[in-house]
C-alpha cells in the first residue's frame, strides 16, 4: 500500500537527551572505537575540547527514538517489515561532547516513488541547549514494492 | 593527535584502510549501544525468514567504521563536517568490513577536502560494497 504524500513536512514531537559518559563510553566499544578523545576528559580538553567527544555517530541513537513517531505514525501507513535503510546522511556543525543537552525535531522531508518503491526521507535537526544547530541528520528508508497503481 | 594539514594532502591519496571482522558479539553490542534492537540483526530464523542466509549487521555500524578511517586519517574527530552513504549490500557475520577513502577535490579558501568513502567485503572472491558512492567533508588545519 503506497505511503501517504500529504505527510511531506509534517514535523513531529521534540526529543531532549542529555549525552552521558556511560552511554559514549558504551557506543565507543561498540564500534571499536578508541582514541582517547572519545573516552578521557583530560586528553579532550588538552586537544582544545570542552569535555569528552562522543563518536560523531553516536547521535543515531537519538535520531532512532526521535524517528520512532515517524515510522509509527498511523497516517503515514509504513509497513516496517517491508523498509530497508538506503541512505544517511549528518552534516556537523560542530562534534557531540559529554554533557550536552540535545533536542532531536524529525520531520518528513520527502516521500517520492521510483519504479515500485517508495522513499521516506526522515530530516532530524539536533539542536544545543542553547538553540545552536549541532548535527542534522538525513536517513533515506526505502519501502520496497509499495509504490502501488491505483 | 593533531589535524591533519591541508597542505599534506593531495587529491588520489589513499586513506588508510580500517578493517574489522565483524561477529555476532559486536552486532548484539552495537544493537544495545545504539538502540536498533531489529531481530534481523539478532534473530537467525526471522532473517532467515525475510530472504536472508543469516542475520545481517546494521548499516549505522557498517558506517561507523566508513567514520572512523576518515577521522582517524584526518586526525580530529572534530575534522568531520559531513558524510553522505549509500547501502548497497548487506554484511554477514564472520565477513571483514574494509572501510576506504581517498582524496577526490580539495577546497583551498575553505580548507576542506572532499573524500569518497566506501566500505568493502571479500565473499569467496567478489569484491562487494556494502557502502558504494557516498562521499564525507572534513576541513584540515
Amino acid at each position: 500500500m503506497p505511503l501517504n504524500p500529504s505527510l511531506k513536512g509534517k514535523e513531529y514531537q521534540e526529543l531532549t537527551v542529555t549525552v552521558e559518559r556511560d552511554y559514549v563510553l558504551q557506543f565507543a566499544d561498540a564500534i571499536g572505537e578508541d582514541g582517547s578523545l572519545f573516552r578521557d576528559a583530560r586528553a579532550a580538553r588538552a586537544a582544545g575540547y570542552g569535555e569528552q567527544l562522543a563518536p560523531p555517530t553516536f547521535v543515531t541513537r537519538m535520531q532512532l527514538m526521535a524517528s520512532a513517531q515517524v515510522v509509527l505514525d498511523q497516517e503515514l501507513g509504513l509497513n516496517y517489515a517491508m523498509v530497508v535503510h538506503g541512505e544517511q546522511e549528518y552534516d556537523w556543525r560542530r562534534p557531540v561532547v559529554v554533557g550536552d543537552v540535545l533536542t532531536a525535531t524529525p520531520r518528513i522531508a520527502d516521500i517520492y516513488a521510483k519504479k515500485s518503491h517508495e522513499y521516506l526521507v526522515i530530516e532530524s535537526e539536533i539542536k544545543d541547549a542553547r538553540g545552536e544547530t549541532v548535527v542534522v541528520g538525513r536517513t533515506t528508508l526505502i519501502s520496497r514494492g509499495t509504490a502501488g497503481r491505483d | 593527535m593533531a589535524r591533519l594539514a591541508f597542505d599534506r594532502v593531495a587529491v588520489g591519496d589513499q586513506l588508510p584502510a580500517f578493517s574489522k571482522v565483524v561477529k555476532r558479539d559486536d552486532v548484539k553490542a552495537y544493537a544495545d549501544a545504539s538502540g536498533d534492537q531489529n531481530p534481523l540483526h539478532q534473530d537467525e530464523a526471522f532473517a532467515r525468514s525475510v530472504g536472508f542466509p543469516g542475520i545481517i549487521a546494521h548499516g549505522m555500524f557498517t558506517m561507523a567504521h566508513v567514520v572512523k578511517a576518515v577521522t582517524d586519517w584526518a586526525g580530529d574527530p572534530g575534522a568531520l563536517r559531513s558524510i553522505k552513504v549509500q547501502f548497497r549490500a548487506v554484511v554477514f557475520m564472520d565477513e571483514t568490513l574494509v572501510a576506504r577513502g581517498e582524496v577526490a577535490s580539495k577546497d583551498e579558501a575553505a580548507r576542506r577536502v572532499r573524500l569518497r568513502v566506501w566500505a568493502e567485503v571479500d565473499r569467496g572472491g567478489e569484491r562487494v560494497l556494502p557502502i558504494k558512492n557516498s562521499e564525507a567533508e572534513v576541513e584540515l588545519a
